[in-house]
């Protein structure tokens, strides 16, 4: 992990030099760091920051196509937007990129502040999908810190069962449960019962992606 | 008959009954011993018989001759009755008319010159000629009959009506096989009947012909008469050279005999012996000097000379009547297959005789203007059918071709009653007839179907090559797109940046310098793309051949012909016939005129207050090289002619502005040059040249 003043990173992966260079020079004068890389192979074996991020993918490669790279990096887990570039563009490539989840398609040579919008827009996002999967981390960690009894207890709370209910279940006292639901709401830092709700459904939607 | 024979014959007797009645006359007289001895003088020399019989019908005297006509000597008949002269069914006759007489003096025959039957005394019945009279000696009546023997004569008149029947039936035989031969009939009904007259006239048992086939070795049976018909026997064919048909072929000699049964050249003696034939004549059949058939006979009666004279005759003229018979059927043979091939090519042909007028036209071109068959054509007929916008060329065709004289093709259109189009291509030529009057040969043909089809097939390759001409160019396009835009696209990065940092205020001199240099390298490599892609061009595989630029010329006016027409631009050559060829790659050159056109006719595009008129010239430049033009009433050059051929530069709002240059590339590699001119006052003339093959120059 490479950590910086700045974690903004935008990675270039295109076969021409020149291009390289040129956005380089042209993104770098927007204050953003800018990583390029010739290959993709070049860029898979680079560890990515734990920074907000985008790629900048050339459609045509030596060797193979960015938008077969694209599907390969979801397949990877690796979620960093991606603006493509095109020196000549049609319109079944554009929409299967964007069907793939790009943010843009650039047919060279494209004006500088399309590329500039295309990648604020790439970093917003990437921005929002990383506190969002941060807080999914935490809420894990402390779901994790549950006792099983606690996290029993807890799934049956947020599908909605009472602690009566609850208690019939589990075959313990009404008064246990109540214990085990207030200790776990603490440590899982829930301010009301919507709020640990939203939680637990954030970490099943998470072990659902996962499966 | 005998009355007359009678009269033919009245001196001869005239002078033996003068002799004898004046012999009787001077017994009566003084010198009666000197007339006896004049009357037996007469009566022993006479070649005739001579009998006298009493009023008993006895006989009293008989002369000498009576023993070479009768065979009697004198002295034996002497007492016998007279009868016994005469053979025995006229006996009775002879006695009843002869006691009549005596008892009336009634005659029951002619005394004189009478013609009756005797009898020898071999038994052997004779014709005579009998003169006789009466005198009466003593009282008792003494009649003397001179009798000659006529059997000579006799033959001689049968022969003679023989020969008379003969002549008879060999007219109407000739006349026969005349008549036959000039029937409407094929040949074998024509040469069946030519042997019948054979059987009918000729006294033949039955009489056969064969004609010659099979490349002059065989001869195949057409025709049998008489006793046997059948056309399928074993004589059916027989080669040349083989059995007595065969061989009178080969020899080309008539083969005559009277005597079938002894002679070599009849094989099948014991059948001749069977069925009693007697004679065979069999001749070929022969015209100057080409054998077309043999003609043969059998007969149960011998050949008289007049019957081998009229076969001969008949065979003359029946190779004559072979040969024409073969030449009409031939010429009706062609005929038909001339109209068969008029039907089926949809040609019809006419002739025109200029000064008269008169037109003959062909039952296909009556169908193809849909006249009634047999409708007088006029001109002024034709003309009715004839497109209006076609009218002024053919009064013009028709013009020219009466003062010309000269052979001319013309394309035209008709217009039929239900409006349809027809397509007519019609080629003619000129002769002269007997007269030395002008005629029109012609033909025309109905091309429309064809024409159809071309413009069908035009269209489908017009669209085919424009499919692939877009995916060559699209594939090409993407390429050039990739490789020319990967450095523009740095150097526009690089310049945009640069703007950036100026107005930030923020470039720094060694910033600037490095990126300019970037710079720099980008856009000379982009210039290194266009330049691999017209060395590219340059070296690409060509197939150089001699050609004819108007062939090509007209090519690429086919593919284009479907987005000339679709964009309502009217195409006109002038295109300069007899160019030499030259040497270039077809297809290369088909893109140059494709491209030039294209251009041309998108150049009009826009235009509206001027006809969409694209002109396509060939012709010879001063240099000896050929030159093309491609001109057009569009937008024109502006102010940008001499960026035109510069890469990538265009007018159009979807084009790469390659063809011109690659165009450009394309006629320089083959020797040539290519530019353009402004057009006054509209539009733009596209010009290149192409150096003449090396042949083409000699």
């Amino acid at each position: 992990m490479t950590t910086g003043k700045n974690s903004s990173f935008v990675f270039v992966v295109d076969d021409d030099a020149a291009i390289r260079s040129s956005l380089k020079f042209l993104i770098g004068t927007v204050g953003l760091q800018v990583e390029t890389f010739e290959s993709t192979e070049s860029f898979l074996k680079r560890d990515l920051p734990d920074g907000v991020s985008c790629l900048i993918l050339d459609v045509r490669l030596q060797g193979r196509s960015g938008l077969d790279f694209q599907h390969e990096l979801a397949a990877r887990g690796i979620h960093i937007p991606i603006i493509f570039i095109t020196g000549h563009g049609d319109i079944p490539m554009s929409v299967r990129a964007m069907k793939g989840g790009a943010i843009e398609f650039l047919t060279k040579p494209f004006r500088d502040q399309d590329l500039l919008d295309a990648i604020s827009v790439a970093m917003d996002k990437d921005r929002a999908r990383r506190e969002q999967e941060r807080d999914v981390k935490e809420a894990q960690g402390r779901f994790d810190s549950l006792s099983p009894r606690e996290q029993e207890v807890i799934s049956l709370v947020v599908s909605g069962m009472l602690n009566k209910q609850i208690a019939d279940a589990l075959g313990t006292a009404e008064n246990t449960v109540k214990v085990h639901r207030s200790r776990a709401m603490e440590k899982m830092q829930a301010q009301s019962l919507a709020d640990l709700v939203r939680m637990i459904e954030k970490l099943k939607d998470r072990a659902g992606k996962a499966l | 008959m005998s009355e007359k024979k009678a009269a033919a014959i009245k001196p001869e007797r005239y002078v033996a009954q003068r002799t004898a009645e004046l012999a009787s006359r001077r017994s009566a007289e003084e010198d009666l011993r000197s007339s006896e001895e004049n009357y037996r003088l007469l009566v022993e020399t006479a070649s005739d018989a001579i009998v006298s019989i009493d009023d008993k019908g006895s006989i009293v005297f008989a002369n000498p001759a009576i023993a070479t006509v009768f065979g009697y000597d004198p002295t034996e008949l002497i007492g016998k009755p007279l009868t016994c002269l005469m053979p025995e069914y006229m006996r009775e006759l002879h006695e009843g008319g002869f006691t009549r007489y005596l008892a009336t003096g009634q005659r029951h025959i002619n005394w004189q010159g009478t013609e009756l039957t005797a009898l020898r005394k071999n038994g052997e019945e004779f014709p005579v000629e009998i003169s006789f009279g009466e005198l009466t000696r003593d009282g008792h009546k003494i009649f003397t009959g001179f009798l000659r023997d006529i059997s000579k004569r006799k033959q001689a008149e049968v022969a003679l009506r023989t020969a008379m029947d003969e002549r008879t039936r060999i007219s109407a035989f000739r006349e026969e096989i005349g008549i036959a031969l000039s029937r409407q009939e094929d040949l074998k009904g024509i040469l069946h009947n030519c042997a019948g007259a054979v059987v009918r006239h000729l006294d033949a048992a039955f009489a056969r012909i064969w004609t010659i086939g099979c490349e002059g070795r065989e001869l195949e049976l057409q025709a049998s008469a008489g006793k046997y018909t059948r056309l399928d026997g074993s004589h059916s064919r027989i080669p040349v050279g083989q059995h007595k048909i065969g061989l009178i072929a080969q020899e080309r000699r008539p083969h005559l005999t009277n005597d079938v049964q002894n002679d070599p050249g009849v094989s099948d003696k014991d059948w001749a012996r069977r069925e009693n034939m007697v004679a065979f004549a069999g001749y070929p059949l022969v015209l100057e000097d080409r054998l077309v058939g043999v003609i043969g006979m059998f007969s149960q009666k011998p050949l008289s000379e007049n019957t081998v004279e009229a076969l001969s005759f008949a065979a003359g003229i029946i190779a004559q009547g072979i040969e024409r018979k073969r030449t009409e059927d031939a010429l009706r043979r062609s005929e038909a297959f001339l109209a068969e091939g008029q039907r089926l090519g949809q040609i019809g042909s006419y002739s025109w005789r200029v000064a008269t007028d008169e037109i003959k036209w062909s039952n296909e071109l009556y169908r193809i203007y849909e006249f009634e068959p047999g409708v007088p054509v006029t001109l002024e007929l034709i003309r009715t059918r004839v497109h209006p916008q076609d009218l002024s060329l053919y009064e013009t065709m028709v013009q020219n071709a009466r003062n010309g004289g000269h052979n001319f093709e013309c394309q035209f259109r008709l217009l039929m009653p239900d409006r349809s189009i027809k397509y007519m291509h019609a080629v003619a030529q000129a002769t002269r007839d007997q007269g030395g009057q002008l005629e029109y040969i012609a033909v025309i043909q109905d091309v429309t179907e064809r024409r159809l089809s071309e413009e069908a097939l035009e269209r489908s390759r017009s669209e085919l090559a424009q499919v692939s001409k877009l995916t060559n160019m699209g594939e090409m396009a993407a390429s050039i797109a990739h490789e020319v835009n990967q450095p523009l696209t740095a150097v526009t990065n690089n310049g945009n940046a640069c703007l950036r940092l100026l107005a930030n205020h923020n470039l720094e001199p060694e910033v600037l310098r490095r990126v300019l240099e970037e710079i720099v390298a980008d856009g000379t490599r982009a210039s290194a793309v266009i330049a691999r892609i017209r060395a590219f061009l340059k070296k690409a595989p060509v197939e150089q051949s001699e050609l004819d630029v108007n062939e090509v010329i007209s090519e690429a006016l086919a593919l284009a012909g479907h987005e000339i027409q679709n964009r309502g631009v009217v195409a006109e050559c002038r295109l300069t016939k007899t160019l030499p060829r030259i040497r270039a790659d077809r297809i290369q050159l088909q893109q140059v005129l494709l491209n030039l056109i294209m251009n041309g006719v998108e150049a009009m595009t826009g235009v509206t207050d001027r006809p969409h008129i694209l002109w396509i010239h060939s012709g010879l430049e001063e240099s000896g090289d050929v030159l093309v033009e491609v001109r057009d009433s569009g937008t024109g050059l502006g102010s940008e002619a001499d960026r035109l051929f510069t890469p990538f530069f265009t007018t159009k709002t979807k084009g790469m502005g390659m063809g011109l240059s690659i165009s450009r590339s394309l006629v320089e590699a083959h020797g040539g040059r290519l530019w353009a001119s402004s057009n006054a006052p509209h539009g733009a003339t596209f010009s290149f040249t192409l150096p003449v093959a090396a042949e083409g120059l000699s």
